[in-house]
């Protein structure tokens, strides 16, 4: 088949994908002969969505719970005890329970904030300011040991697999509310620990994928999209470029016969266009006011760069970007908060995420935002509540940890679930990734079980065979 | 991960069946209200939602257990049964609700009172009053199975006798007999200028220059046309444009996303698949290369040389080398490979029986472990913290493979020697990985072991993944026997090599056996070893390829722990005479140090002239080679009945080879695959090339040919494709050339009305489809008309120095197929232009237009570059005037002359040829940027 841009209807026969029989049944209602579609046109959802958007906010490497939202007063009180815990490293290395492990205590003092009550450390003095906002989840566990299996798991659902990310399923299942956009951004990932594959399309079509701006590690001031900007023309020359382009191809269409594929070809064009004429707009921060700026800790030190990344999403969900991630983290294979020694470097990345992080909130909130923007905060696993090698830091710790998510009709001032009396293992209502994903889609008004993809044989989905929508979240 | 102890598992499923049976004794009173009262209520709260007939309508039953009724929970699940009647310690029930095993209720533990209720409840014999009857999942049904299209024995049909002129060719007539009764004509024969750039670009992938359209189109003798097939057929760029479209199916790939680790050697394989396009070598023997070419006798030093690299097809999986269940990522290895195996060479969709029966086709979960067991005797990574590929040294000719031994014996000797003098006290070890040693270096993983060893990693002078210790126990059970495979008889310098420490035994009997007997000698491992602080010398030995060729490692009579880390075995001619002898520690005397910096001076010398080895990608065969069970659902922890390899049943063939205990099996794999009784290889092949010339496959679902595939269009045609090309001893250019040659490949693209109204998907190929350029033409076409593009051919592209993929800044001149393909640095223009996912078979590209390709064309940087080349070309040739050049390069990028219109708006556009040198130069440029985004250059009518 040679269908440059399919139908709606073409491509979902085309591929096989099956979009759930409801969603199906009403989009074969559609009128043939309507116009070749864009395929990121907005799509209906399947149930009535409480949120229209998400903003990752991806902590890259692994903050430890037990410093920052999990509060554990035994930790403190047993500090530099040893005492046998069910290490996942070491289980999967030699299928050993029980190896003896040295207590730590957290470094920073928790307190308690707002009507809520809700402990928050002092790594997060800011963001603690918002608790009555935040939806905190304690129990959550996931799979893989190790950065790369963990943080493909976290973005793909499955830890070796080619999977597509969260961010692609989204705007297979959704599509972009937004025709001047694309449907799903990352700013600055990390090329580490799965790289292209955390924003990928696997098996999806290419045009699901995220679009990626600027790299870990790198200035966000620079953090682009792609050839938005002709560096050699001016507007004018460009405009009469364009329309001799567009008179060549309005020429080589058939002459008295319609043709979806060729339209769609003139279409991107068209859309290309306006585009590189709107999203500059979208994507300039200097057209915020120096207080709105200021929020986000732009044009300070430690904050600059990652409130660039933080306000530059808040423009794009503003415009109708459905998945939005913002990675904190940095260009080496050793992701940023994996403090596997000397635990107090944990103070420098709160540092200069913590202001940033505020500010989205307040600016969300202020404008509105937040009642249909989730905002996740969070990492691939948390961190052991012992020593690593009884040293100065803290391992992996996949079986225990915890994520907060903010608005998108979630409770307020909450705390869901718990970790064991040391924040080792999540042990009350515990939410699997799998099941963090289905509650994210169920948000966005996805049912994960429906929102399938065939491939090679099969019905695929984000949270494979599992997945459990967790209500207790709901407000 | 949860891990279910395989043994209890077993002996679980035997006693649960057992009792089963048994059970049907009347309930005391006590026993039914204590059943009523703490069991059962628990149950209906925490378990019936995943574990009960309700849970099996609603599709939310899991691991196949289901608990609420007798027979069913004495059934068990996939995993066994679930409780042992009488042993709550061995019940999985227990394990699970303890979260020692699997952790149930997944919400969380229940309290410590309801599980001891439940082991008192088991305890006493699991008395049950529910009835109620286990349901049984279906069984495949293969003999139904068979049945399927695809499985049907491969057969020649008969061609259509037309009516009317008979000259129309087999494939012709197939098609127009499909169209005759759909009441469809064909429309008419595409004029000769869209036939020659069709041609060129299906065949080559690249444009017909101005000059090569002209030749054509003024061609009128009779055959022109048959000329200028064989004339591109036979072009060294053939194989570049038809080696790129099985490096899709194969996933290749130059780098793997975890780390941007970087493939340096994965181009030998893509010129590997270039040269065999090339050189038309039959397609069955290159499916037996690529699966199991180590392992196939050579005739000569080239045909090895292919052989090997053919392998690198096994190795290019975008695995995930940090996961730390090293059992679970083998296996995860093992099944990528299937993946790629299956669908790429038979359209099967096997990994979808790696958990269970294929819900879909006749592909039981058994015949999956079956051909999982073949590559599971198949090792493609060394495993440690992060697993890594396997590297071989490429075969050489004798004078050239003598040289780096040599190099490298004099890089050892003089290493051994500065040891010696400077003690063995000096910096630690690293990991020495074994490509690294000269001679046949056999690591202890290729040992084959008896008693249980134990692997480490903890003294890091080890070569390779590791070292093994007899955990000072169970002193005479635990052997270990290296078993080289040497290239020739002859005398070699045998070396053993163990990590030394004061725990260590002090008398380890190793025996060497030769031709000339066997010998033992005495190891003291408390000492560091005398050869680079890693071997000590076992001394010279004779061994000759038909007998026997051991070194034997036993624990027997020793006290302290017994190391096994490697074996090398030494060519005795480039040893030379210095072998490495102990001497003796002192401090280093001013003349020792003197000789000290002479040889590391030398060593110096030596290490800047070495010549580099040129080293392939490859698998080895295991040490321990057999077959594997049926990994019940999927879990490497929780094995289920034996699965003895073999392939899959539902094709009905009479190849049934006994599997040896030496050989992993892929020999007889690939010849199972390319067994001329197997239907689905050359089906599934004439397809594709049947999709890559139509942009429509005769089955348009490429990669699956099951029941959740499409059928065929023509069942016949394709039937007569597969038996043509096994009958042509399976050339891939006799089909492409017969299939160009037809009447049908030769249509015009566009419609006519009863055409898009009878069939506007074009399934019976009424008119040709049109078709987009893909990245790779699209690509090789702009560097063509920009003067830019270097033709030649192969070798690696990846710039030197580059250490990951990670930001990789693609600038080359050379065809798209030699660009790296980086996992996660794909250029840009392949990222946008639909090209082939590098980790996933793909057989059908995308074919999506979308903005960002737009946005490519307009404004990207290399795309403004290119146009300016050619602006400054045209605008050099003097001797044309703007009405001559706008002829030109619209032929070279159209393929046609220019229309009227295009004419005047182009001849308006840049103006006057009188205006600046600069601003002719940025008009041209602007000109054939558009004609970059037009239609015309981005299809092939």
């Amino acid at each position: 088949m040679s269908q440059a841009t399919l139908t709606r209807r073409q491509m979902l026969a085309a591929s096989g994908c099956s979009f759930g029989q409801l969603a199906l049944t009403g989009l074969l209602q559609k009128p043939v002969s309507a116009a070749p579609s864009n395929p990121l046109t907005p799509r209906q959802p399947h149930i009535t969505p409480r949120a229209k958007r998400i903003i990752f906010l991806f902590m890259q490497g692994g903050p430890s719970h037990v410093d920052s939202f999990d509060y554990k007063p035994l930790l403190k009180k047993r500090d530099g005890e040893t005492l046998p815990f069910d290490d996942a490293r070491v289980i999967a290395n030699t299928g050993k329970r029980g190896s003896q492990q040295l207590l730590k205590k957290p470094l920073w003092n928790f307190r308690q904030y707002g009507e809520s009550g809700r402990w928050v450390s002092d790594l997060f003095p800011e963001t603690a300011r918002h608790s009555d906002k935040l939806c905190l989840v304690h129990s959550m566990h996931t799979e893989g040991v190790a950065h790369g299996p963990a943080t493909l798991f976290l973005h793909c659902g499955s830890t070796n697999f080619v999977r597509p990310s969260m961010g692609a399923w989204i705007n297979y299942g959704l599509g972009s509310e937004n025709e001047n956009l694309p449907g799903f951004v990352s700013i600055c990932p990390s090329p580490g620990n799965g790289g292209a594959r955390n924003y990928g399309s696997a098996f999806l079509p290419p045009v699901f994928q995220g679009t990626t701006m600027g790299t870990a590690g790198g200035p966000a001031a620079d953090a682009k999209i792609r050839d938005l900007v002709n560096s050699r023309l001016s507007r004018r020359q460009q405009l009469k470029q364009f329309e001799l382009l567009r008179s060549l191809n309005n020429g080589q269409l058939p002459a008295n016969s319609s043709d979806a594929e060729l339209e769609a070809v003139i279409n991107s064009f068209e859309l290309a266009w306006r585009m590189q004429s709107h999203a500059p707009d979208i994507l300039d921060l200097s057209r915020e006011t120096p207080a709105t700026q200021a929020l986000y800790g732009i044009n300070e030190k430690p904050t600059d760069n990652f409130g660039r990344q933080c306000l530059m999403a808040r423009r794009l969900s503003e415009a109708g970007v459905r998945f939005i991630q913002v990675t904190y983290g940095d260009g080496t294979p050793n992701p940023a908060w994996d403090q596997h020694s000397n635990m107090p470097k944990h103070a420098d990345h709160a540092r200069r995420v913590d202001k940033p992080i505020a500010g989205l909130l307040e600016d969300l909130n202020q404008r509105g935002l937040l009642e249909d923007t989730i905002v996740w905060w969070g990492a691939e696993f948390g961190r052991t509540p012992y020593a690593q090698n009884r040293g100065t830091g803290r391992d992996h710790n996949p079986n225990g940890f915890t994520v907060w998510l903010a608005g998108g009709g979630l409770k307020q001032g909450f705390a869901y679930g718990s970790t064991d009396e040391f924040g080792h293992v999540a042990v009350k209502n515990k939410m699997h990734m799998h099941d963090l994903h289905a509650t994210l889609l169920h948000q966005l008004g996805i049912d994960h079980r429906q929102l399938t993809y065939r491939y090679s044989g099969r019905d695929f989905r984000l949270t494979d065979v599992h997945g459990e929508v967790a209500h207790g979240l709901f407000g | 991960m949860t891990k279910t102890p395989i043994a209890l598992c077993l002996v679980a499923t035997l006693l649960g069946w057992s009792v089963a049976s048994a059970q049907e004794q009347k309930l005391s009173a006590q026993d039914a209200a204590f059943f009523e009262k703490k069991i059962r209520p628990i149950l209906v709260a925490h378990c019936y939602s995943c574990h009960s007939a309700q849970a099996l309508r609603t599709k939310k039953l899991r691991g196949g257990l289901q608990l609420d009724n007798r027979a069913a929970l004495r059934k068990g699940g996939d995993s066994g049964a679930v409780i042992v009647p009488g042993k709550p310690k061995e019940s999985l029930l227990v394990q699970a609700l303890k979260y020692e095993s699997l952790e149930m209720p997944p919400k969380g533990k229940l309290p410590p009172r309801v599980i001891a209720d439940f082991q008192a409840w088991i305890a006493r014999g699991a008395l049950d009053p529910r009835r109620g009857t286990a349901v049984t999942s279906s069984k495949i049904n293969l003999k139904q199975g068979r049945d399927h299209w695809a499985y049907q024995p491969l057969k020649r049909p008969l061609v259509p006798r037309l009516g009317g002129s008979s000259k129309a060719s087999a494939i012709d007539a197939f098609l127009r007999r499909r169209l005759e009764t759909a009441r469809l004509q064909q429309v008419s024969q595409a004029d000769r200028t869209t036939l020659v750039r069709r041609l060129y670009f299906d065949l080559l992938g690249l444009p017909p220059t101005p000059q090569q359209i002209q030749a054509f189109v003024e061609d009128e003798s009779p055959g022109a046309y048959n000329r200028l097939v064989d004339r591109l057929l036979a072009s060294p760029h053939f194989g570049e444009r038809w080696g790129r479209h099985w490096l899709d199916v194969v996933r290749f790939a130059e780098s793997i996303t975890l780390r941007g680790f970087l493939f340096p050697e994965a181009w030998r394989y893509r010129d590997y698949v270039v040269g065999t396009l090339n050189d038309d070598r039959p397609f069955d023997r290159f499916i037996q290369e690529q699966i199991a070419g180590d392992l196939l006798p050579a005739k000569s030093l080239e045909d090895r040389q292919r052989n090997v690299v053919a392998t690198t097809f096994l190795t290019l999986g975008n695995n995930n080398l940090e996961d730390q269940d090293k059992d679970k990522l083998r296996m995860d290895v093992v099944d990528e490979q299937l993946e790629t195996i299956s669908r790429g060479f038979l359209a099967q969709t096997v990994g979808c029986a790696r958990c269970h029966d294929h819900k879909f086709d006749p592909i039981p979960t058994r015949d999956y472990y079956a051909l999982a067991g073949i590559l599971r005797n198949t090792k493609t990574l060394n495993h440690a913290n992060v697993s890594k590929w396997i590297e071989l040294p490429l075969p050489l000719p004798p004078d050239q493979a003598n040289q780096f031994t040599k190099h490298q014996a004099a890089v050892a000797a003089v290493k051994a020697r500065l040891k010696s003098l400077k003690g063995t006290t000096g910096s630690a070890l690293a990991p020495l990985p074994p490509a690294q040693l000269p001679g046949i270096v056999m690591d202890d993983e290729q040992a084959m072991t008896t008693g249980i060893w134990m692997r480490s990693q903890f003294t890091k002078s080890y070569i390779g993944s590791g070292y093994q210790h007899d955990k000072n126990e169970q002193k005479g059970d635990k052997t270990a026997r290296f078993r080289p495979r040497l290239p020739r008889d002859g005398e070699y310098e045998v070396r053993f090599a163990y990590t030394p420490g004061s725990n260590r035994s002090p008398a380890v009997p190793v025996t060497v056996i030769g031709a000339d007997g066997s010998k033992t000698i005495t190891i003291n491992q408390k000492q560091t070893p005398a050869i680079d602080g890693r071997f000590v010398s076992l001394g010279r030995h004779r061994f000759q390829l038909n007998g026997p060729s051991e070194v034997f490692v036993t624990n027997a009579g020793t006290t302290g722990v017994v190391i096994i880390d490697a074996v090398q075995f030494l060519p005795a001619d480039a040893v030379g005479k210095t072998t490495a002898k102990k001497t003796p520690r002192k401090k280093s005397s001013t003349s020792q140090k003197k000789q000290i910096r002479s040889l590391e001076q030398q060593l110096k010398e030596l290490q800047k002239q070495a010549p580099s080895r040129p080293m392939y990608m490859s698998v080895e065969e295991e040490n321990t080679i057999g077959d594997t069970r049926v990994h019940v659902r999927g879990n490497v922890h929780n094995l289920g009945a034996p699965a003895p390899r073999g392939f899959l049943q539902v094709i009905r063939m009479d190849y049934r080879p006994t599997f040896s205990g030496k050989e992993s099996g892929r020999r007889e794999l690939g010849q199972w695959i390319a067994h001329h009784d197997n239907p689905l290889p050359a089906r599934v092949l004439a397809n594709r090339v049947w999709h890559w010339l139509f942009g429509a496959g005769l089955v348009r679902t490429t990669d699956n040919f099951g029941t959740t595939g499409e059928l065929p269009s023509h069942p016949k045609l394709l039937d007569y494709l597969a038996t043509r090309l096994v009958e042509q001893n399976w050339s891939i250019k006799s089909l492409l050339r017969e299939i160009v040659c037809t009447h049908t490949y030769q249509l015009s693209s566009h419609p006519s009305s009863t055409g898009m109204t009878r069939d506007p998907e074009n399934r019976l190929f009424w008119r040709m489809n049109r078709r987009r350029l893909n990245a790779e033409s699209l690509l090789d076409a702009i560097l063509s008309i920009s003067g830019r593009l270097r033709t030649q051919l192969g070798g690696p592209q990846i710039r030197t120095g580059t250490t990951t993929d990670y930001n990789y800044l693609h600038d080359s001149s050379r065809r798209a197929i030699y660009w790296p393909v980086l996992r996660n640095s794909l250029p840009e223009l392949f990222r946008v232009f639909d090209f082939a996912n590098p980790s996933m078979v793909t057989g059908r590209r995308e074919n999506s237009s979308t903005t960002p390709q737009a946005l490519f064309l307009m404004n990207n940087p290399w795309v403004l570059q290119q146009a300016e080349y050619a602006a400054g070309h045209l605008l050099d040739l003097q001797h044309l005037d703007d009405a001559q050049r706008i002829q030109l390069v619209v032929t070279a990028t159209f393929g046609r002359p220019p229309t009227e219109s295009e004419w005047a708006s182009l001849l308006f556009f840049v103006g006057s040829e009188n205006d600046d040198k600069t601003l002719r130069k940025q008009k041209w440029s602007q000109v054939i940027q558009a004609l970059f985004g037009s239609i015309d250059f981005r299809y092939l009518r």
